[in-house]
């Protein structure tokens, strides 16, 4: 908690805790009475008895001050009390009752709002009297339709929460409901804005007393004193100082401990933020070979970020190579590293606190020798990307039209004439019926499926030699998932471009991509042609996650196998082969060493495991295995029985467990 | 497609829910409305599992929502163990209710942040002072330690964690009904099976019954004993998982599995795509729903509403041209 909070917090409520303790305990304090004159000489500097001096009618200032913060502090915590007390009530009823109730109270409160304040304050203290009491009550009642908006809106936003729903389900009446799972929600944010509350509470008393409309004389307050000390500013500023000072002081303690209680509600922090570095550090790479005649190379990429529970291996030495015309799936579970591998590739990986390492190649030229400006000129014309969700991706407020031509012009140096006639031909391309009318059109016009098609539209508009596709089709219906994914492959073959394809989804990736990479804790662990490796898998985990998804050709009620656990700890991973904990197939070496790629029968098919399924290496496992998905065993079986071992490590033959 | 009609409900005696002509509307501005439900009827048995599955938009959520009441149903009849439920009101609703019980998408949002997970649990027996003794066996049951689980709050949790949590506060008032909304499609595959694989486990040991919705047919099948298919608030196809997909009989049915990656599935290659995405629900096609997308479509579904009627054993249909059969004027393609 001290951590999380701050240092700056921890000063913040040591002064306030100190003004206070001075407040309460002034009559206990060896100080002079605030009200007694001529205590010391008038409009005297600071001096012994009188460390801050004295005003023109020689009494202490610090005495003042101290009980000075009375009023202070007494207005500001008062003021908001009552501020809370009235406000929240309705605020919460408000936001969870709705229609009548929410637009009577909503409606009242809005002509509070338009009330001006300065009147209001001047009406009160003419009729009733400057007391503290009432200064306290026009600040309060002041402060009540602030919050019963703030309360409002934090209110609708938990009263929307499923678990208001299950608990209305489970039986609770609307009292229980109200105090069990939405005061203590809207508690936190309602402190945060408290303590806000309170600065400027004091700010306002201040400028009340300022203006004569305080607590009256003799009674000390901040405002009062610097008012009285106006006209001495030339002779004694002492007398203004020390007041101003401590009212700046506590009013900044008091907005500090409600922004870093309200950064508390904002994120929840994992510990795995990257701590705070001006640059990109670069890791060593391991000597490789610059492929000639491929697209796109990847050679022992790695992103790490240092986080305070330690370095996270998001990308661990990934390598690949695509050539045009082709399709590379990226598939892993969340966490696997499979979206961070793609922002690596495309130099998109957070700066700060980053570690990175490896080479990417596009046409022999290694895009991590590029600097900023290179690179932006290259994404967007030769290297674009789409990504899941379009709404991220596409600015609100301009028309599909304004975005679309927009890189043309930039890029291409087209004119805006012609840019958006070339805009209106690509989102034809792309299937949208009446490209002319949605030029005009804003995104949230559009649905899903055709704002995922619009950015695809942006994404070729360059002519790219690569496409990323992060997750294109994951927030889309099945329907227009297919319709998305052949668009997709019918640009690439027309445009001979590649395309990176990163899917959570076995079965979209076994239809669309030529070549698969399965990664699990920021590493390859199998890679290969779409068809022989979801056809004589090797690895463990890939024939794990194929066997977790339903199909469709199996009975109702079949059961699946499970994959016990879940991803492990980036910033901890296990020991050897970081699949080990999971794997059914685990034998000691595994988590005592890890596996190279070997290399598979089938040429270019390779596979991090020690004891690869589908050959004699995991048999001895595998004939116990229960719940097994019936089409795996048998091929397992019948791959154990004949199955010519012809395995071959590409890293050295002599590693090879067997 | 898209129709209406009661014919494939069974006997009041032999279902535990009986849901009849289900209509939910919003309003839209401007005086008009989001027809979100049209009509729509089903049951379920006893110790069934019911699937529903359609795309974003074809009511599914909104159906379950209004069986629970929340909000009532602007017309129709959700009858659980013959009790009327859009007929009760205020604390009559409240104690029936609870009979039914429920399991969200979004395994964050269902849970309250700032309560612990024995609390979270233990919150229904506390409402009705009964099943306290329940809390720890529920908690087992799902797959949690009671010792170590329960005195923590849900942002320590894994999604597929707090989807056992969510389902443990379901199961601890022994409810007649789950009905279980997208639970796993927020999940990663290999946590879906075990949240899938829970699920067949408690029916078998609780004996429950199970209305399961998900936009994943697959998903759908492996849970479900009959599979209603849904499209833009009305109902399309009623059958096994068996009898649908391998006879699928409504077009859009086959449009929507043809349209599932069939990559190393084995099945069949798509007969004919449908193109385009689902009208507005604010002013839905006139007829059949799905005419404006169908690749069999006439001027008679245009005209006329089809209404469900049987075509196989327990495989009901509401088009004029089911695929496969000849009759109301279709061709046997």
């Amino acid at each position: 908690m001290r951590r999380r909070l701050g240092w700056g917090f921890w000063l913040a409520l040591g002064w306030i805790t100190l003004v206070l303790a001075a407040a309460a305990a002034a009559d206990l304090l060896p100080l002079p009475r605030y009200d007694e004159t001529l205590a010391g000489p008038p409009q005297s500097g600071p001096g012994p008895g009188h460390p801050f001096g004295t005003d023109g009618l020689g009494r202490d200032v610090l005495s003042r001050v101290v009980y000075g913060a009375r009023v202070s502090l007494g207005v500001g915590v008062g003021a908001v009390l009552l501020g809370v007390l009235i406000g929240a009530p309705l605020g919460v009823l408000a936001g969870y009752r709705r229609r009548a109730v929410d637009a009577v109270i909503m409606g009242v409160n809005d002509i509070a709002l338009a009330f001006p304040a300065l009147v209001f304050a001047l009406a009160v203290v003419a009729f009733a009297g400057a007391s503290l009491l009432n200064v306290l009550i026009v600040l309060g009642v002041l402060g009540v339709p602030a919050w019963v908006r703030l309360v409002r809106g934090a209110t609708m936003v938990f009263s929307e929460r499923e678990f208001v729903s299950a608990a209305r389900l489970l039986g609770a009446r609307d009292r229980t409901v109200l105090w069990r799972e939405i005061v203590p929600n809207v508690s936190l944010p309602v402190a945060s804005y408290a303590f806000i509350g309170m600065a400027v509470a004091i700010v306002a008393e201040g400028s009340l007393a300022f203006l004569g409309l305080s607590v009256q004389a003799p009674t000390p307050t901040w405002g009062g004193m610097i008012n009285e000390g106006r006209p001495l500013m030339e002779t004694a500023p002492h007398v203004v100082l020390l007041p101003s000072f401590v009212m700046f002081l506590t009013v900044l303690a008091f907005n500090l401990l409600g922004d870093r209680l309200r950064a508390l509600t904002d994120v929840r922090q994992s510990g795995l933020e990257p701590v705070r570095r001006r640059r990109a550090e670069r890791l060593p790479a391991r000597p490789h070979h610059v492929e000639e005649d491929v697209l796109l190379q990847a050679a022992d990429l790695r992103t790490h970020f240092t986080t305070a529970r330690g370095t996270v291996r998001a990308v661990d030495g990934v390598s690949f190579t695509l050539e045009r015309g082709r399709t590379l799936a990226v598939v892993g579970e969340s966490g696997s590293g499979k979206s961070m591998l793609i922002r690596s590739v495309l130099g998109l990986a957070p700066e700060s606190g980053t570690l990175r390492g490896g080479h990417v190649y596009l046409d022999g030229q290694d895009l991590t020798e590029l600097d900023d400006q290179q690179m932006r000129r290259l994404l967007g014309t030769r290297l674009a990307a789409v990504f899941q969700d379009p709404m991220t991706a596409l600015n609100p407020v301009r028309t599909i039209g304004a975005q679309v031509a927009e890189p043309l012009m930039v890029h291409l140096g087209m004119k805006r004439r012609a840019a958006r006639a070339r805009a209106a031909e690509l989102l034809a391309s792309v299937g949208i019926p009446e490209p002319a009318r949605t030029l005009r059109r804003y995104p949230h016009q559009l649905s899903g499926g055709m704002r995922q098609r619009v950015t695809i539209a942006m994404a070729l508009s360059c002519g790219p030699d690569v496409l990323f596709a992060d997750e294109p089709t994951t927030a889309l219906d099945v329907t227009v998932q297919d319709q998305v994914l052949r668009l997709i492959r019918r640009q690439r073959e027309e445009r001979h471009m590649a395309v990176v394809l990163v899917s959570h989804d076995l079965s979209v990736v076994a239809e669309w991509a030529d070549e698969v990479i399965v990664m699990y804790a920021g590493k390859v662990v199998e890679r290969g042609p779409a068809a022989t490796l979801f056809e004589r898998t090797r690895m463990p985990y890939t024939e794990a996650l194929l066997a977790a998804v339903p199909k469709l050709t199996d009975p109702a009620h079949h059961p699946l196998r499970l994959l016990p656990g879940r991803p492990p700890d980036l910033a901890n991973p296990p020991s050897g082969c970081a699949f080990h904990p999971r794997c059914p197939y685990a034998r000691e070496r595994c988590s005592a060493e890890e596996p190279p790629l070997f290399q598979a029968e089938a040429p270019d098919h390779l596979y991090a495991c020690w004891y690869p399924v589908g050959t004699g290496a995991g048999a001895v496992e595998t004939s116990g295995v229960s719940g097994m998905s019936g089409a795996a065993e048998v091929l397992r079986a019948t791959e154990a029985a004949g199955a010519e071992e012809t395995t071959d490590t590409i890293e050295g033959a002599d590693s090879r467990g067997r | 497609m898209a129709g209406s009609g009661n014919a494939h409900l069974r006997p009041a005696d032999e279902v535990v829910l009986r849901v009849e002509d289900l209509v939910v509307e919003f309003p839209a501005g401007g005086g008009r409305s989001v027809h979100a439900v049209s009509g729509v009827s089903f049951d379920v048995a006893r110790g069934e599992t019911l699937g529903i599955v359609g795309e974003s938009g074809c009511g599914k959520s909104t159906t379950a929502r209004a069986l629970m009441q929340m909000p009532p149903p602007r017309a129709g009849s959700v009858r659980l163990d013959g009790v009327e439920l859009t007929a009760l009101r205020g604390e009559a609703l409240r104690r029936t209710r609870r009979r039914l019980q429920m399991v969200f998408q979004d395994p964050i949002s269902s849970l309250n942040p700032r309560r612990r997970v024995r609390d979270i649990v233990a919150e229904g027996p506390r409402v009705w002072g009964t099943g306290a003794d329940l809390v720890d066996e529920m908690l087992t049951a799902v797959g949690l330690d009671p010792a170590t689980a329960a005195a923590r709050r849900p942002h320590e949790f894994s999604g597929g964690q707090c989807q056992r949590v969510s389902i443990a506060r379901a199961l601890v008032l022994e409810p007649e009904v789950v009905i279980c909304d997208e639970p796993v499609s927020a999940l990663d595959v290999s946590v879906q099976a075990q949240i899938l694989a829970l699920l067949e486990e408690l029916k078998e040991r609780y004996r429950l019954t199970l209305v399961f919705i998900a936009h994943d047919l697959a998903v759908v099948k492996n849970v479900s004993d009959r599979i209603l298919v849904m499209y833009l608030g009305k109902v399309c196809e009623l059958a096994s998982g068996e009898a649908l997909v391998g006879r699928p009989a409504h077009p859009y049915t086959r449009a929507l599995l043809a349209s599932i990656p069939r990559g190393g599935l084995g099945l069949p290659p798509a007969d004919r795509l449908i193109s385009g995405e689902p009208p507005s629900p604010v002013t839905p096609p006139s007829g059949c729903r799905f005419r404006t997308r169908c690749p069999a479509a006439t001027p008679l579904c245009a005209a006329e509403e089809p209404v469900m009627r049987r075509i196989g054993a327990d495989h009901w249909v509401a088009c004029h041209h089911p695929h496969g059969r000849g009759s109301n004027g279709g061709e046997v393609r």
